[in-house]
């Protein structure tokens, strides 16, 4: 039980509650409004990614998003992290904090796999819905904004909630570029005393803690969805 | 403008999708009023050709004049134009996540207000510059639109004996009365020409006939037209004139007497033979 005093000790008498609280926070924030940007670039870029393509705009657009996507799916989240903090914020010569550096890696690289939930919710909705809009003389992204995209919501929530899973256990690499998440937080309690089982173990619990309610709050949501459909 | 009562004329329309020509070069007068049922084997070409009519399908080649402007023409703003070309589909489209009455009163109010909220812009700029004569009379609000819009769409809807769904959503409808709210959603926009494509192919035999009987009551109101159907008896009854399509052609066409009773091309004779 020594290990567990220990860390007892680091944690409430010694105030450690306190920087993982705040580690907590800043998980959050990053894996929230990461989320959120990700939200609005992905659902950008499927748009750019399901209108018809004649004219040029469209299709240059459509090459952007697709170097975009490319790239931020091809390569690892920590590799972002590091250009981002070391490579881009010097050569662009300006300074971010590092937490808001993290957010916006964070969010673009989301936007990218957000992106491809987005166009497969969009295409999921049988095209006859947008034909109906079209027909009666409805332009193309009003048909869509009302029509479409509403319905597509009930298939994109569930896998947009996975993503935002996804994002708020990969905040454990921000350390990557000094920012005190919840990992570091808890590190910094193992490091006073060289002493991570327990600490490392209450991590983890944590993380699942965490993921479990999410899954939970996804759950609801669903059962609230389909219920809406069925709704007289 | 063309001196004519045509309320479409297309001329040499085809439409291919990559290499194979569906539609091979048709011309068709239609004038107001008319009913037009068209007919023919399936994959010839029927609904190809009937979504070309208000550039569902934009055509490969030729013109489509609806009321005099070439829609076909992709300079012109198609959706002004598709205001006043309802069009009905087989599998109804109804949106699923509108209820009966906002399925009908969504485009005529969306567009509407739309229309006044650019002439009020347009007005604000007229005021700024100092042009008072170029300014629009308004003469609606967006919540008298609303209004109209309501009690229009509750009209429809106790016409086809449907009032009680007003609040109801698709998914809890029988095929017959999706179909006949689809029909009042287009009638909603007060279209001068009506485009079914099979609008009966869908639905369970017991509802045919609701269906039937309420495009029938379109039709005597003097709506033109433009039926895709499978239906012979209902062409027969309700379609001043009869198109037999076939291979992406109009092989013949008639009064259904002639077309029916008395089929000159080899094509309709052996089609009717399978069919009646
Ligand atoms: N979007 C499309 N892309 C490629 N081919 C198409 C497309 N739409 C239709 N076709 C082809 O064009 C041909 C004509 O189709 P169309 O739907 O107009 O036939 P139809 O006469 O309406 O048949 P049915 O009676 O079965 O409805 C068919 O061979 C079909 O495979
Ligand atoms: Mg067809």
């Amino acid at each position: 039980m020594k290990a567990f005093d220990v860390f007892y000790q680091q944690f409430i008498t010694k105030g450690g509650y306190k920087t993982v609280l705040l580690g907590l926070l800043t998980t959050l924030q990053i894996a929230i409004i990461g989320l959120l940007i990700g939200i609005v670039l992905g659902t950008l870029i499927a748009v750019v990614k399901v209108i018809p393509k004649y004219k040029k705009l469209p299709k240059a657009l459509n090459a952007i998003c697709n170097v975009y996507v490319g790239f931020f799916r091809g390569t690892p989240m920590v590799v972002q992290l590091l250009i981002g903090y070391f490579v881009l914020m010097p050569a662009l010569g300006i300074s971010l904090d590092a937490v808001v550096v993290a957010t916006i890696v964070f969010g673009l690289n989301s936007g990218a796999y957000v992106s491809e939930i987005m166009r497969a919710g969009i295409q999921s909705v049988d095209v006859g819905q947008l034909e109906a809009g079209r027909a009666l003389g409805l332009p193309f992204s009003t048909a869509m904004l009302k029509i479409v995209i509403p319905q597509s919501i009930k298939n994109i929530l569930p896998t947009l909630g996975n993503e935002f899973i996804v994002l708020v256990k990969d905040t454990s690499i921000v350390s990557f570029i000094a920012v005190t998440d919840l990992t570091k937080a808890f590190r910094q309690i193992g490091d006073a005393n060289y002493e991570y089982i327990v600490p490392y173990l209450f991590l983890a619990l944590v993380y699942l803690v965490i993921v479990m309610l999410i899954t939970y709050l996804i759950k609801l949501m669903e059962r609230r969805l389909k219920r809406s459909e069925r709704k007289q | 403008m063309k001196e004519s009562s045509n309320i479409i004329e297309v001329k040499g329309l085809t439409k291919s999708f990559g290499e194979t020509e569906v539609l091979k070069g048709i011309d068709l007068d239609i004038s107001e009023g008319e009913k037009i049922a068209i007919i023919g084997p399936s994959g010839c070409g029927k609904s190809t050709f009937l979504r070309c009519l208000n550039c569902m399908e934009d055509p490969t080649s030729g013109s489509i004049y609806f009321d005099g402007v070439d829609i076909a023409d992709v300079r012109v703003d198609i959706n002004v134009h598709r205001e006043h070309i309802g069009m009905v589909f087989q599998q109804f489209n109804l949106f699923n996540n509108k209820n009966v009455l906002q399925n009908i009163m969504l485009a005529p109010v969306h567009l509407q207000t739309k229309r006044l909220r650019r002439a009020k812009i347009h007005n604000f700029f007229c005021k700024l510059f100092r042009k008072k004569e170029k300014m629009i009379p308004i003469e609606t609000t967006a919540e008298r639109i609303e209004e109209n819009a309501r009690a229009r769409a509750m009209e429809l809807l106790n016409r086809i004996g449907l009032a009680d769904k007003a609040d109801v959503y698709p998914s809890t409808l029988s095929g017959g009365q999706k179909q006949r709210i689809a029909i009042a959603r287009a009638l909603a926009m007060n279209p001068k020409v009506m485009l079914f494509d099979e609008p009966t192919s869908a639905l369970d035999p017991e509802m045919v006939g609701e269906v039937l009987d309420l495009i029938r009551e379109v039709a005597n109101d003097g709506m033109t037209m433009v039926i895709v159907t499978h239906e012979m008896g209902f062409a027969r009854e309700v379609a001043d004139r009869i198109l037999f399509m076939s291979d992406g052609v109009i092989a013949e066409q008639g009064t259904p007497e002639q077309v029916f009773d008395h089929p000159q091309n080899p094509r309709t004779q052996q089609f009717l033979k399978c069919v009646l």
